[in-house]
């Protein structure tokens, strides 16, 4: 009973750009376990925008979190013959769904995915740039000089990129000394821990000024330093604390002008145009030189936190 | 009247039939095809694993919530066994083992302590999520960590080129649902045990007092769903490749939907495998069929819920009438 309406609209809309020039109805599925996740829906809404815009007939389908499932769904869309697929899930996990879509030539591209062999494409950001980024924002914050404390992840593959990074511009600025390199408990979200071991980095330093800055690769162990730091009573001696992500709660502590000035902001919207960019290159026949397109992510100070 | 009986034994294998016919309608090019087929068996056949053993409990008239953290569980405990450089068997056995003696941990619960199943299977539910959790430390274990063998098991499967169907091949997925199929029923409907079963879900009472060993066979059968339920689980780790301690979650009310689907078919609304069986079908072509129409996701859970409710209510009604 959907069929129709969808049929009619696709028709009308091929009709109107078969008038302006060659393109065609082209026909998505783009399919996911986490719609109901913030990220995730706004990519999606990044993408059918601009795949409207472009007069694109897009099904969006949610799994509801069953891996498996989008596996299946994968096949299904192949079943049908979509011009292009578009997932939102660890490749790695749904390889048998990209096998089947590339065996009947079926363009996958994916939104903030990961990279893999048969995915045409992965439109993400890059997260080399926005380690280096905070970085380099707590660099020159501090004038080149003092003792850093770093809160990492290495067991994730995308934070421990951004470890990597931060280590490299710390490690060119002689006078910078990275005094810990903590990687926080993560089982209760990161806050917490990481507090905790931001209390006892306090106790062991205990004079003003000892510390000069805490560089951390997400938000939330930056915003358990913060909270460490401000009941310690040292929130007046200029402490300056980066996350990255910049989500609401950062964006609050970010406004609130305290010690945590800076955070990374991910373009979820732009990633999602960017793949429908991406599917339309494919279906036009061009062959993607680039395995992961990076959508350029935003510094969040006090300055602009309040934009958007 | 023979009208009403018709559709009391038969209205949810019609609606069955009309599902398909009106895919076939809808879909002309691309539902009724061998492949499209084969990847709905693949699709449904972890599923029908757990809904098939599921079935055994529900002669009973028991059921087992825990099977989809027990899913979840068997999947982490090969994976991490798998990352620790175990071979696949020592995994796959460890995994099994770890369903049979949860599944026996639930008759024990229901069938000495005497628990009703729905709190008893609740609390294990609780127990078994938390243990998938603690074994598999809250991540998810894939890449390297899963050997090949593992992962490749879910995507291969038999040749179907000497029966015609050059370049398919009947999953090894499907072929494991279809043995479990055979398994069940031939448990359940040949022999004495089946009988047993199904004895103790008529009236419990009376089968004790014919000498039926009650507790003994509720804790069997118990075991025998949690043993499906890891053999899920597998199924489910080696199609993503991956696993992580919540990924089967979803199996548990779905599989109790198909059971009940089923039971509409019995004249005595006992659950029958092959019913079951019937009831997996239904809602996997739905997911199937819905998908490919394009159909919006949350819409079609409204759709696959209203079925399911309809075929039930349908069955209920037409009884009260007789």
């Amino acid at each position: 009973m959907f069929r129709p309406i969808a049929t009619m609209a696709a028709g009308a809309l091929a009709l109107a750009f078969a008038m302006a020039g060659p393109a065609l109805a082209q026909s998505v599925a783009v399919i996911t376990p986490y719609l109901a996740q913030p990220g995730t829906q706004f990519y999606v809404d990044g993408f059918t925008a601009e795949a409207e815009a472009k007069g694109w007939d897009v099904n969006v389908v949610d799994t509801a979190g069953d891996v498996a499932a989008v596996i299946s769904r994968i096949e299904d869309a192949v079943t049908q013959s979509v011009d292009a697929i578009v997932i939102n899930v660890d490749p790695a996990q749904v390889e048998a769904g990209l096998q089947s879509a590339a065996d009947a030539g079926i363009p996958v591209v994916g939104m903030d995915a990961g990279s893999h062999p048969l995915l045409a494409t992965n439109v993400t950001s890059n997260g080399y740039a926005m380690a280096a980024e905070t970085a380099v924002y707590v660099a020159n914050r501090i004038g080149g000089e003092g003792r850093v404390v770093m809160f990492v992840f290495d067991a994730f593959p995308p934070v421990q990129i951004r470890g990597v990074i931060a280590d490299a511009v710390f490690a060119n600025h002689p006078d910078i000394e990275v005094i810990d390199r903590i990687t926080p408990d993560v089982q209760d979200g990161g806050i917490a821990d990481s507090r905790a071991r931001m209390e006892a980095l306090l106790a062991a330093n205990p004079e003003a000024g000892s510390i000069d800055a805490v560089w951390a690769a997400w938000d939330q162990p930056a915003l358990g330093a913060l909270q460490a730091i401000e009941d310690a009573g040292r929130a007046d001696e200029g402490i300056v604390i980066v996350g990255m992500d910049a989500n609401p709660q950062a964006r609050d502590a970010i406004a609130a002008g305290g010690n945590f000035e800076a955070s990374m902001a991910q373009d979820f919207v732009g990633i999602g145009a960017r793949a429908a960019d991406a599917v339309e290159r494919l279906v036009n026949g061009e062959e993607l030189r680039q395995s992961v397109i990076y959508v350029p992510t935003k510094l969040i100070t006090a300055a602009n936190v309040d934009e958007q | 009247m023979a009208v009403i009986t018709l559709f009391r034994r038969y209205g949810t294998l019609i609606g069955f039939f009309a599902i398909i016919g009106f895919f076939a309608w809808q879909l002309p090019d691309t539902f009724v095809t061998p492949r499209n087929l084969i990847n709905v068996s693949q699709q449904i056949s972890m599923l029908a694993v757990v809904a098939f053993t599921m079935t055994i409990v529900m002669v009973m008239g028991d059921f087992d919530l825990s099977v989809g953290s027990m899913a979840s569980l068997a999947g982490v405990v090969a994976a991490v066994l798998f990352a620790q450089g175990f071979p696949v068997w020592a995994g796959v056995a460890a995994a099994l083992a770890v369903g049979l003696v949860g599944g026996l941990a639930n008759g024990f619960l229901v069938s000495i302590i005497g628990i009703l199943p729905f709190v008893a299977t609740l609390g294990t539910l609780t127990i078994l999520s938390g243990v998938a959790f603690v074994v598999s430390d809250g991540r998810t274990i894939f890449g390297r960590d899963i050997p090949s063998a593992f992962s490749g098991f879910a995507r291969s499967g038999i040749s179907l080129e000497p029966v015609g169907l050059a370049g398919l091949s009947l999953p090894w997925l499907t072929v494991i649902a279809l043995i479990v199929l055979f398994i069940v029923w031939f448990v359940l409907e040949q022999t004495i045990y089946g009988r047993r079963l199904y004895a103790i879900g008529g009236n419990r009472e009376a089968a004790k007092l014919a000498g039926v060993k009650v507790k003994r066979l509720r804790m069997s059968a118990f075991a025998l769903t949690g043993l499906g339920a890891a053999i899920a689980g597998l199924m489910y780790a080696s199609r993503v490749a991956s696993a992580n301690p919540t990924q089967g979650s979803g199996l548990m009310l779905d599989a109790i939907a198909a059971v009940f689907v089923g039971m509409t078919m019995s004249e005595e609304g006992e659950p029958r495998v092959l019913a079951t069986l019937v009831g997996v079908l239904i809602l996997g072509i739905l997911d199937n069929g819905l998908t490919q129409m394009a159909v919006d996701s949350y819409v079609r859970e409204i759709l696959v819920g209203g079925i399911v409710v309809a075929a039930v209510a349908f069955s209920s009604l037409s009884k009260q009438t007789r």
